[in-house]
């Protein structure tokens, strides 16, 4: 069965396809071959939380409630540096492999 | 010259898809993305552009009948169709956008470099909003591109220097050490909340009342997924077109008008995401580039405003904010445009105000109602050069000849946009 990450933001159209971008080349890097990464409004978040494929939420916005599996705060990805966006997608790697 | 002219011409004619699939690979090759990248992103924004488009013509099929039915059986002159992202299409698709993202990113860099403001505009896609404006200057202007390009770049700078003045607000209560959101359209709100939130707090009794919005969520949540909401206007919409008389035909025309507008707000931003998925990566190396350059500097990095969306009071916000939004349009004078598509744009304002009014979801809702009353009536002014914009880009030329409108509060309602539109009009353009 496949693994999900779901990657936040308000609209789906802009932050979170640039977290989207640089999570999928990473992936794709490490041969994670069964991780889906998907873009979505933070209002159809309800939808994927019952998922049982669910692995992980990586949110573009300040997160004010928990979930049930790790959650990454994506801003890093919009203003970081490089060395910034790599240690976010190491704890990221680390995180799929422990799911 | 005569060369020239014809081979311009020839260029225009091929269409904004297939314009903006070579504009964005020359603009990939320029910044180094590699021609994989380039050519993969021309692509992808040509196509979603070209299915924004088809989107857009589902939507005005459906609806332009049942609002013109509106009209002759009450009389409510409320016939403009409301395309709102759509505006995206121009943004993206009008001949200058390239010369648009150039001219802003060298005034930026001038900007930063004359320290007249803070704000590194990386944040390319929200150019958007600049360049929608442009498109609508370029058609006023009866087609020139350089007063395009102009009103596009003062929009902009406009953009970076009002979010100089509500960086820090925004970067405290959203927790984002170091960003900055120069969009104009949440930022204009941000604006107009300062003084209105003050004035709030000085109403006895005003000043302490607030609503859960865990418990508004919780007992509305559903009005504010866009398919629903659009299927409950479409049906309510339907109900005043075709309600009485026909019978089982009317039934099925009123649920099918349900469907289609449900379909318009699930496809139309599914659309612009399409658009974003072909631009951003290209666009990505030009963000690096800035970003490196003004390293030891403070400035404020731009994002987009949908990172101002995670307090729970602007969704609650907007849940309360939709009918009431639609109620006020129908019932102001003046206004021709019910707003459908353009309600997208309300949890980005929400999203503006919300650090102002700390949370507070009652005086959210009251700043933001007063809020879009000047959107509702720019709106319906600024429908003629709007609907110019998509007919010199060769969209809906038919129905457009035939007297279909179109309108959208975000870009064509909005406040500054609409002044400097206005200012072309007192140079005596498209008057």
């Amino acid at each position: 069965m496949s693994r999900l990450i779901v990657v936040a933001c308000g609209a789906g159209i802009n932050t979170s396809t640039i977290a989207e971008d640089s999570i999928k080349e990473r992936v794709a890097k490490e041969g994670f071959s069964d991780v889906e990464v998907k873009r979505i409004l933070m209002a159809d978040m309800e939808g994927y939380l019952g998922r049982t494929d669910l692995i992980m939420v990586v949110s573009m916005m300040k997160i004010f409630r928990t979930f049930d599996v790790p959650v990454f705060q994506g801003m890093p990805f919009l203003i970081g540096s490089k060395q910034e966006k790599d240690v976010l997608l190491d704890k990221i790697v680390e995180a799929i492999k422990k799911a | 010259m005569g060369f020239l002219s014809t081979a311009v011409g020839w260029f225009l004619s091929l269409g904004s898809s297939v314009i903006v699939m070579i504009v964005l690979i020359i603009l990939g090759l320029v910044f180094r993305v590699g021609w994989q990248k380039a050519v993969r992103g021309g692509i992808t924004t040509g196509v979603g552009l070209a299915g924004l488009f088809l989107v857009v013509n589902v939507i005005v099929g459906a609806l332009q009948p049942a609002v013109a039915e509106m009209a002759t059986r009450f009389g409510v002159q409320k016939t403009l169709v409301d395309v709102n992202w759509a505006d995206a299409g121009i943004a993206w698709g009008w001949p200058g956008v390239a010369g648009l993202i150039v001219s802003i990113l060298v005034v930026n860099i001038l900007m930063l470099v004359l320290r007249m403001t803070k704000t590194l505009w990386t944040d390319v896609w929200s150019y958007w909003h600049g360049s929608a404006l442009a498109g609508f200057v370029w058609a006023l202007t009866g087609g020139n591109v350089l007063l395009g390009i102009l009103a596009g770049v003062l929009y902009l700078v406009a953009g970076s220097l009002m979010s100089d003045l509500t960086a820090k607000k925004y970067q405290e209560f959203n927790d984002m050490p170091g960003i900055g959101v120069p969009c104009g359209t949440t930022v204009q709100a941000s604006l107009f909340a300062m003084p209105v939130v003050w004035l709030l707090d000085r109403i006895p009794g005003l000043k302490d009342w607030d609503a859960s919005p865990e418990g508004i969520k919780k007992r509305f949540g559903i009005v504010g997924e866009p398919g629903v909401l659009g299927f409950i206007l479409g049906v309510i919409i339907g109900i005043f077109a075709y309600g009485t008389g026909t019978g089982d035909l009317g039934i099925a025309k009123i649920l099918g008008l349900g469907m289609n507008v449900a379909l318009m707000m699930i496809i139309l931003p599914r659309m612009v995401s399409i658009i974003a998925e072909g631009i951003v990566p290209i666009t990505m190396s030009i963000v690096q580039y800035m970003r490196e350059r003004f390293k030891d500097r403070e400035i404020y990095v731009a994002v987009d405003c949908a990172v101002l969306l995670g307090h729970p009071a602007v969704m609650a916000s907007t849940i309360i904010l939709f009918p009431l939004l639609v109620l006020l349009a129908a019932a102001l004078p003046g206004v021709q445009m019910l707003p459908i598509a353009s309600l997208a744009v309300v949890p980005f304002w929400a999203g503006a105000v919300v650090p102002y009014t700390k949370g507070n979801v009652v005086k959210t809702v009251i700043v933001l109602l007063l809020y879009a009353i000047p959107f509702m009536y720019f709106s319906t002014w600024t429908a003629t050069s709007h609907t110019a914009a998509y007919q010199m880009m060769g969209q809906y030329g038919d129905q457009i000849s035939q007297g279909l409108k179109l309108a959208s509060w975000d870009m064509g309602g909005d406040i500054l946009g609409t002044i400097i539109q206005g200012v072309f009009h007192l140079f005596g353009f498209g008057a």
